[in-house]
């Protein structure tokens, strides 16, 4: 393929059913803002090629499904993931209620030292807001998260959300609390680099020699 | 002189007047007279009578003057009587001669009078008459002169506004009325060369001439790019009139040539950054990727309008050209023309093919230099729409049915669809190394026909009714344009519209059925009701959270499907709507589909059955082998990077725990994995009759080869996937050892069961009590725990067959005990698994028997046993033959199996 990439980096949205993950998600690649867009079922998949700080980076994004009954399916994409964003819509006081819950799956399940960015989707919907600007921002402090309000609507601050996040993992992995040669850091290093990750090798198991044949 | 010296002498004195003389003079006075000295008649003022007597005058004595004195005295008097006496004799003829002289002179006067009024008169008619004309006939003279004068002048300058007029002239579209114009004024000054100013007139005029036709050239350029009637005909009129109809067809074709060219650039340059000194073809390839659609676009309707303008050209030739045709005429000049006609008419049915291929050019060399197969799908469908609609063009434009561009759209589309595959193959690949293999809380009827990507399908997938292929079929059939095709596309190309078949690709809202005019009302027959219910319609809402385990849903028969499961039915989804629009790579379409299928099965193998600890050649169905020996084949397993074509392997993850008793070794991971392959090639069985129906009739046999060798050999995938988890259920070695603490050579038949058989019991049961706590996680079907147990249950017979064959030493009644011992076994794992019989019981029991069997029959035993090992056959011998040769002989049997193979 073309593409070629110094570094990839595994990311999730998460947060409640109905926040704008899917809708976030396809205004950051490029596709159309659609009104009646139906609930994810599990996990859907978006990747792309963004540059940060002159690195050209892949962003390899899972959107998962936010409804409760999906929580075990998702779950397993949590796993090594170096970049969330934990959204939550400002039109909707239970999702922000929800946050808590999210972060601690992200922390635990994800790695803990994941980088998180809150995002307030639904910007646009001002006379629907329900969490106000300053309690979110209280919210993350609390919690040591990065913040944005967005809208998938008109893509104000959508990208910015993406490349917040990346630019704080790349920093992360310049100062070296982020080592990508460690398994399950979500991230690798890409085509573009000499340092290549190379695949953990699982040592090849042959049947034993069991007695028992069959 | 001489007549007035007469005359004075008449009224002089007399002298000589010879009749005075005659007339009575006395003698004495004669004397006297004739004694006066002559010079005293001499006229007085010649002649000074004093003076001369003076001087003549005798100075001597008074007496001489005296006598002079008288002398002269005497003499005065005769002269002065004579006179006195003359005049007296003369007196009534002077007046009567002073009548006369009076008469005469009064009609002297009335003379002069007369002559003068003649005069006058005379100058009055000479006047009046002779000059006034000689005038007028002078003054029209110069008229004419003048006159002829100004003609020129006027021609001179008629023939100096000619460019002026001219230039009119062509502003009013008049050409022919121009060209007239000026050959006339050719004419005219070509027939006035005796003016110098002439000369240089003649060469403009020869300028104003190249420059008109130039002007009409450029008019004929632009009839390229919109063919308008009356422009044409003016045109035509006036190339007739230079004589250069056939030239000008000639020039126009040449035009039409270079219209393609420019109006390609055209539609390209705005999307190059710049544009200057590029060939087409570089400019095509500098094109943004994500402009290319608007730009094919462009490309294909500023090409339109030009096919279009041509087709209104020929158009307008067949009707018109013959009404002038002159039937059969001998005039030459007429059979000249009527050639040229010809000429012509096949120059324009030629004109047709030759233009269609420079637009068909131009659009591959677009197309080729854009790199298709990068776009997304969306725009890749849109530009194929456009090339359809293109072809459609083409047929209605000159019956052309496109080969090259057909040719071009298929391997393009090949291309594309391998590029687009090569894409879902990674993702696939990235969903398979994360998928969790969590059971998708998705209704029991769920189907493919579910998902949204299948709604176009709906109608086609109807399980219930099989008519419905024949109208896929019909729909397939349809990429051969239709009659109503042709019908619609003409309108475009009717001179009063402006609309060209492109523009509904500039409607943001176009859905790809409009581009390939495929039966939009079916679509939103279903749509109407569709979405709403899509949404909700397979996911389970009855699904309470994760912490009311052993939920309702988890019913024997609801469906296990992955999240990878989905996302493979979405990409086949994908995958079959692309093909609606590529009906020509339909197999080529359904091969790499039924390669997401492949890969998907082959990861679940490869991913749960890597710690297969028993051997498993019996696990193996040959089907299920030979599938897997296929797609080996195009699966890179050495993770070398080094590829070759090959698609890469997924890595296993190391994310699933595959090596937990208390999950029974991942059993629950490994359930929804192996039965959402198996639901996953139910949905494909489903596709089969449609994907039949895609294909073209000769292709349909490697659909079904790969239903009857793939899809329905998957089912034999869960043998050996269990058979991990079920291996695991005992221990092998520490039973074995229990086996071997059991003295077979007892005398006597037991009556209790060995212990290691309540060993193995318990680990049964501690097994099934797991596998409980695993069907709350994942929906065990009776299908699925059969098979499981039937694994539990294959495992423990060879477990057995193993234990069995290590006693060198066994009499009758360690058969009966070994008999008695599996027995209990298999009662409990009957209780415990619910199946009935147990499976694979004969294995074992076959095996213990065969002790009893005589020698003949051991024999053939040996020989038709493939099951057992040979060393398990050599302890079986071992113990069932007392006499040595007897065993000898047996054992020679089984050498020679083996060396036989
Ligand atoms: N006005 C407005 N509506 C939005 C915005 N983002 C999403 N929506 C709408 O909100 C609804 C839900 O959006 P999704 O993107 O499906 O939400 P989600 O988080 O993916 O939901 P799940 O997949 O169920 O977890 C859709 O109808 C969107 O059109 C936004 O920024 N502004
Ligand atoms: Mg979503």
């Amino acid at each position: 393929m073309s593409e070629s990439y110094e570094y990839l980096f595994k990311f999730l949205v998460i947060g409640s059913a109905g926040t704008g993950k899917s809708s976030l998600l396809n205004n950051f690649i490029g596709n159309k803002f659609k009104e009646d867009r139906c609930h994810t079922i599990g996990v859907e998949f978006g990747s792309k090629i963004v540059n940060i700080g002159g690195k050209s980076t892949k962003l390899q994004i899972w959107d998962t499904a936010g409804q409760e009954r999906f929580r075990s399916v998702t779950r397993s994409y949590y796993r090594g993931a170096a970049g969330a964003l934990l959204v939550y819509d400002i039109t909707s006081r239970d999702s922000f209620n929800a946050l808590s819950n999210w972060l601690r799956d992200a922390r635990t399940l994800a790695s803990p030292n994941i980088v998180i960015l809150l995002v307030g989707n639904k910007k646009d919907m001002e006379e629907s807001r329900e969490v106000t600007f300053t309690e979110a921002s209280q919210f993350a402090q609390e919690n040591e998260l990065m913040f944005l309000e967005t809208s998938a609507k008109t893509g104000e601050n959508v990208e910015e959300a993406f490349l917040k996040c990346s630019k704080t993992i790349l920093a992360k992995i310049e100062n070296g609390e982020l080592d990508p040669e460690r398994i399950g850091s979500g991230i690798q290093y890409g085509t573009g680099t000499s340092k290549r990750l190379n695949a953990p090798k699982k040592p090849a198991r042959t049947p034993s020699d069991c007695a028992c044949h069959m | 002189m001489l007549s007035e010296e007469t005359v004075e002498k008449r009224n002089a004195p007399p002298g000589v007047n010879s009749r005075s003389l005659s007339i009575a003079h006395s003698a004495a006075d004669l004397e006297v007279l004739r004694e006066i000295e002559n010079v005293y008649f001499l006229p007085p003022s010649e002649f000074d009578a004093g003076r001369f007597v003076l001087e003549h005058a005798p100075a001597t004595s008074c007496d001489d003057i005296e006598r002079m004195f008288t002398k002269l005295k005497r003499q005065q008097q005769v002269v002065s009587g004579k006179a006195l006496h003359l005049i007296s004799q003369q007196r009534d003829n002077c007046d009567r001669e002073f009548k006369e002289i009076q008469t005469i002179r009064d009609q002297l006067s009335t003379t002069l009078e007369t002559c003068q009024k003649a005069r006058e008169q005379l100058r009055a008619a000479s006047n009046h008459l002779t000059i006034s004309t000689f005038v007028i006939l002078a003054n029209f003279r110069k008229r004419q002169i003048i006159r002829s004068v100004l003609k020129s002048l006027e021609l001179l300058r008629s023939l100096r506004s000619v460019e002026k007029d001219v230039a009119e002239l062509l502003t009013k579209k008049e050409y022919y009325e121009a060209i007239q114009l000026i050959l006339k004024s050719k004419k005219a000054a070509s027939s006035h060369k005796e003016y110098t100013c002439i000369a240089d007139l003649a060469t403009r005029l020869q300028d104003t001439l190249d420059m008109t036709e130039e002007k009409l050239d450029s008019v004929l350029s632009n009839i390229c790019y919109k063919f308008d009637e009356n422009v044409f005909r003016k045109l035509r009129k006036a190339y007739a009139l230079l004589g250069k109809t056939q030239a000008a067809m000639e020039q126009l074709h040449m035009h039409y040539s270079s219209a393609v060219n420019e109006s390609s650039i055209e539609a390209v340059k705005n999307y190059v950054g710049n544009a200057v000194d590029m060939k087409f073809q570089d400019m095509c390839q500098s094109v943004q990727p994500n402009k290319a659609p608007i730009c094919l676009l462009n490309l294909c309707e500023n090409l339109f309008l030009i096919m279009k303008s041509y087709f209104l050209l020929v158009d307008w030739h067949s009707k018109y050209d013959d009404e002038e045709t002159v039937p059969i005429s001998n005039n030459v000049f007429e059979i000249e023309k009527n050639v040229s006609r010809e000429y012509i008419r096949q120059k324009l049915k030629a004109g047709l093919v030759r233009i269609w291929h420079d637009v068909q050019a131009k659009v591959s060399t677009f197309l080729r230099s854009s790199g298709l197969e990068e776009y997304p799908f969306e725009k890749f469908i849109q530009m194929l729409g456009i090339l359809r609609k293109l072809t459609q063009v083409a047929e209605v434009f000159c019956g052309d049915k496109s080969d090259l561009l057909q040719d071009f759209i298929k391997t393009q589309s090949v291309l594309y669809i391998k590029n687009y595959h090569r894409g879902r193959m990674e993702e696939l690949k990235l969903f398979l190394e994360n998928e969790g293999w969590e059971q998708c809380p998705v209704k029991s009827t769920f189907t493919l026909l579910n998902l949204q990507e299948f709604k176009q399908f709906k109608k086609y997938l109807n399980l219930r009714s099989d008519t419905s292929f024949v109208k896929a079929q019909s729909d397939s059939a349809s990429s051969v344009h239709s009659q109503d095709d042709s019908v619609y596309i003409s309108k475009y190309f009717k001179q009063s519209t402006n609309h060209t078949p492109f523009e509904i690709f500039r409607n943001e809202n176009i859905t790809n059925d409009d581009i390939f005019g495929l039966e939009p009302e079916a679509v939103s027959d279903d749509s109407d009701d569709e979405p709403e219910e899509l949404k909700r319609d397979f996911v389970d809402e009855s699904d309470q959270p994760e912490s009311t385990k052993g939920s309702p849903s988890k019913t024997k028969d609801s469906v296990i499907v992955a999240n990878t499961t989905l996302s493979v039915l979405r990409h086949c989804g994908q995958y079959l709507q692309i093909c609606r629009y590529l009906p020509q790579i339909s197999l080529e379409v359904v091969m790499l589909m039924n390669q997401l299928f492949d890969y998907y099965f082959f990861s679940v193998h490869f991913f749960f059955t890597s710690d297969m600890d028993v051997a498993s050649t019996t696990l193996y169905s040959s089907k299920l082998n030979s599938v897997l020996k296929r797609i080996k084949n195009y699966i890179d397993t050495s993770n070398s990077g080094e590829m070759d074509g090959k698609i890469p392997c997924p890595e296993s993850p190391n994310h699933l725990n595959l090596t937990s008793e208390e999950t029974l070794h991942g059993l629950s991971e490994r359930i929804v994995a192996v039965e959402s392959v198996i639901f996953l090639a139910k949905q494909y069985e489903l596709l089969q009759p449609y994907l039949e129906s895609i294909v073209a009739s000769h292709q349909k046999m490697i659909l079904e080869h790969f239903k009857d060798n793939t899809l329905a050999v998957i089912q034999d995938l869960r043998v050996p996937v269990y058979m991990c988890s079920a291996s695991k259920a005992v221990e092998v070695g520490p039973a074995l050892i229990a086996m071997s603490k059991v003295k077979w050579d007892v005398k006597d038949v037991a009556v209790e069961h060995s212990a290691y058989v309540d060993m193995i019991i318990r680990k049964i049961q501690v097994f099934a009590l797991r596998l409980e706590n695993v069907s709350s996680k994942v929906t065990l079907n009776s299908e699925v725990l059969s098979v499981i147990w039937g694994m539990v249950s294959k495992f423990i017979v060879h477990l057995l067959v193993e234990g069995f064959s290590n006693a060198t030493k066994c009499s009758n009644g360690g058969r009966g005990l070994m008999q008695l011992d599996y027995r209990q076994l298999f009662l409990k794992l009957e209780k415990i698994s619910g199946l009935k019989p147990v499976p694979f019981q004969e294995y074992v029991d076959k095996y213990v028997k065969a002790y009893y069997l005589p020698r003949k029959g051991l024999e053939e035993f040996l020989q038709e046993r493939t099951e057992y090992s040979n060393k398990h056959l050599m302890a079986l011998i071992t113990c069932a033959c007392e006499n040595k040769k007897d065993r000898q002989a047996l054992a020679a049997i089984i050498e020679a199996k083996d060396a036989s193979i």
